[in-house]
């Protein structure tokens, strides 16, 4: 390693007890004023940054960072269904969503998400036009690259910007926002640590200019007027979020020629 | 089930729209529910529910265990449910792994609350018996003995009633205990801790066929639905949980539509639960 110029001892590495782990209670719900570790506001989402061709040995793929959640998504097909399979006039829609060992602080936590690979099927589902390729299956494959906070919805906007790039044809552009429930306060996007010690949570799925809700899961207790909320803040963000991906296809699609 | 014809299909989608189902209910009405408990001796706690044909059994096993670091004053529980073949025959070996997880996902949405574990259905607090070195573990085993639609009702509905069957034994610690030594434990052999599920919600599933909503979808009718959605109510009349099972996109405000609907039906549902889970206890005593 070059020292620096003039230095006589060398240049050893020893990690700095500054990076070592950050008080844990960041968050105090009770407290009126809190602001959000990283300083956005209640209602303010992550920036995003979404690029597509991020594999090219796939049918489509595409990549996202939502601040420390990171995301690539690949799209295989549409290909020959297995022969096991029965003959189905339909396409059928195969979705597999996998953690890597490194995506968590801790090594190998975060694989007991079985359930998320459903969950994507259902919210793709209604937003692919099956009848456009009977016989064959499209497969969907989700490599979480780093866990941090708000997983999912993260996975569904980038799952649905990779079937685009692939030319699968669907009814519209599936956007993805999820809501926390921290004491009284509804924050928008959270991230791990919010994550952790929400009251309550709620992920909304929708194709925003047709205005559906292709998913939409619950979690916590929850009163009739604060769902209204919730739902409010989820389809605004929906509808912005969905713009920013339409803006990066048009980007790759101009730059291609 | 075997396919149904054309005819079938639309007699199906019509009845539903005059409001008279096949099998002459209303749309919101359910099938007669039958309750029996402490089907499982070796169990804390068991019920088995009959919705029609579907049937389900669940138990409740408690356990001592560790509580975890980031709630120490806090008990656990797990929710498992496994979908026997003797229902389907496409069950077998791993065929029903995905609609088991996706059963066990939601009624754990539904039924533990948040991550906080704020709004659960069940007091944990009260399954800790010395903070931060032993808890009790809750096992909720559920079984799928026969489907005929409308799993996920009938699941909510038998964990109920196994955890109002379910008794923890009275644990005593040995006084004295210091430090980061376990305590000594002695457990009685008499049932002491009766559950208080009076938290406990019960769970809507609201299948969309054509314009309406139906409560409780027989397997014929779930064949036909456009989307469902499965809504948790306590009884105070919040939201506990809510999940979206699949199929076409929906209008938010059909959405908040249904979820008034769901709250509407919960009130008489959860009557009704009561009052069976009762009966049923009433007849296991004597």
């Amino acid at each position: 390693m070059s020292g620096k110029g003039g230095s006589a001892t060398p240049t050893t590495y020893s990690p700095s007890p500054q990076n070592q782990k950050k008080p844990k209670s960041l968050i105090f719900k009770d407290d009126v004023d809190w602001v959000r570790p990283d300083g956005r506001g209640f209602q303010h989402c992550r920036p995003a940054f979404l690029r597509t061709g991020a594999v090219s040995a796939a049918s489509g793929s595409a990549y996202a960072e939502f601040g420390n959640t990171k995301v690539i998504v690949s799209v295989f097909g549409p290909r020959e269904s297995k022969k096991s399979q029965m003959y189905s006039d339909i396409g059928r829609l195969n979705c597999n969503v996998s953690n890597t060992t490194f995506a968590t602080p801790v090594r190998g936590q975060g694989s007991d998400h079985k359930e998320f690979s459903s969950v994507l099927h259902k919210a793709l589902e209604g937003a692919i036009i099956l009848e456009s390729f009977p016989k064959t299956t499209v497969d969907v494959f989700a490599l979480v690259l780093e866990s941090g906070g708000s997983d999912l919805p993260v996975v569904i906007s980038c799952a649905s910007l990779a079937l685009a790039d692939a030319g699968i044809r669907m009814y519209d552009l599936v956007a993805s926002v999820s809501v926390s429930c921290l004491g009284k306060n509804l924050v928008i996007d959270p991230i791990f640590e919010e994550e952790n010690c929400r009251d309550g949570s709620l992920m909304i799925t929708c194709m925003a200019s047709r205005n559906e809700v292709t998913q939409l899961t619950i979690t916590g207790e929850w009163s009739t007027p604060k769902i209204h909320e919730a739902m409010q803040l989820c389809l605004d963000a929906c509808m912005k979020l969905r713009m920013v991906m339409r803006s990066c296809l048009k980007d790759s699609a101009s730059s291609q020629e | 089930m075997v396919g149904l014809s054309l005819g079938e299909k639309h007699f199906i989608q019509g009845g539903i729209a005059q409001d008279l189902r096949s099998d002459a209910r209303k749309r919101l009405t359910y099938r007669p529910i039958y309750v029996e408990t402490g089907v499982i001796p070796q169990a804390n706690g068991s019920a088995a529910v009959k919705m029609g044909a579907t049937e389900v059994i669940a138990s409740v096993k408690a356990e001592l265990g560790k509580p975890t670091s980031l709630h120490p004053d806090k008990g656990k529980v797990a929710i498992f449910v496994d979908c026997s073949p003797t229902a389907a025959p496409a069950f077998e070996g791993r065929g029903g792994e995905e609609l088991s997880a996706e059963l066990s996902t939601s009624l754990q949405q539904c039924l533990l609350g948040g991550k906080s574990g704020a709004g659960a259905g069940i007091d944990l607090s009260s399954l800790s018996v010395v903070e931060g070195k032993i808890c009790w573990d809750l096992y909720i085993d559920c079984l799928v003995v026969s489907t005929d639609g409308n799993l996920l009702d009938a699941l909510g509905a038998a964990i109920k009633a196994a955890l109002s069957n379910t008794g923890i034994p009275r644990v005593q610690v040995a006084a004295g205990a210091t430090g980061d030594e376990q305590p000594e434990v002695d457990i009685s052999d008499e049932e002491f801790l009766q559950f208080d599920t009076s938290g406990v919600p019960v769970i809507i599933t609201l299948t969309q066929v054509g314009k309406h909503y139906i409560v409780d979808a027989t397997a014929e009718e779930e064949s036909q639905m456009s989307s469902a959605i499965s809504v948790s109510v306590n009884r105070h009349g919040r939201i506990c949980g809510m999940t979206k099972r699949g199929g076409a996109g929906l209008d938010p405000s059909v959405i908040l539509d249904m979820i008034s609907v769901a709250k509407f039906v919960s009130e008489q549902l959860i009557i009704k639960l009561d009052s069976e889970i009762s009966a049923a206890e009433a007849r296991e005593e004597e």
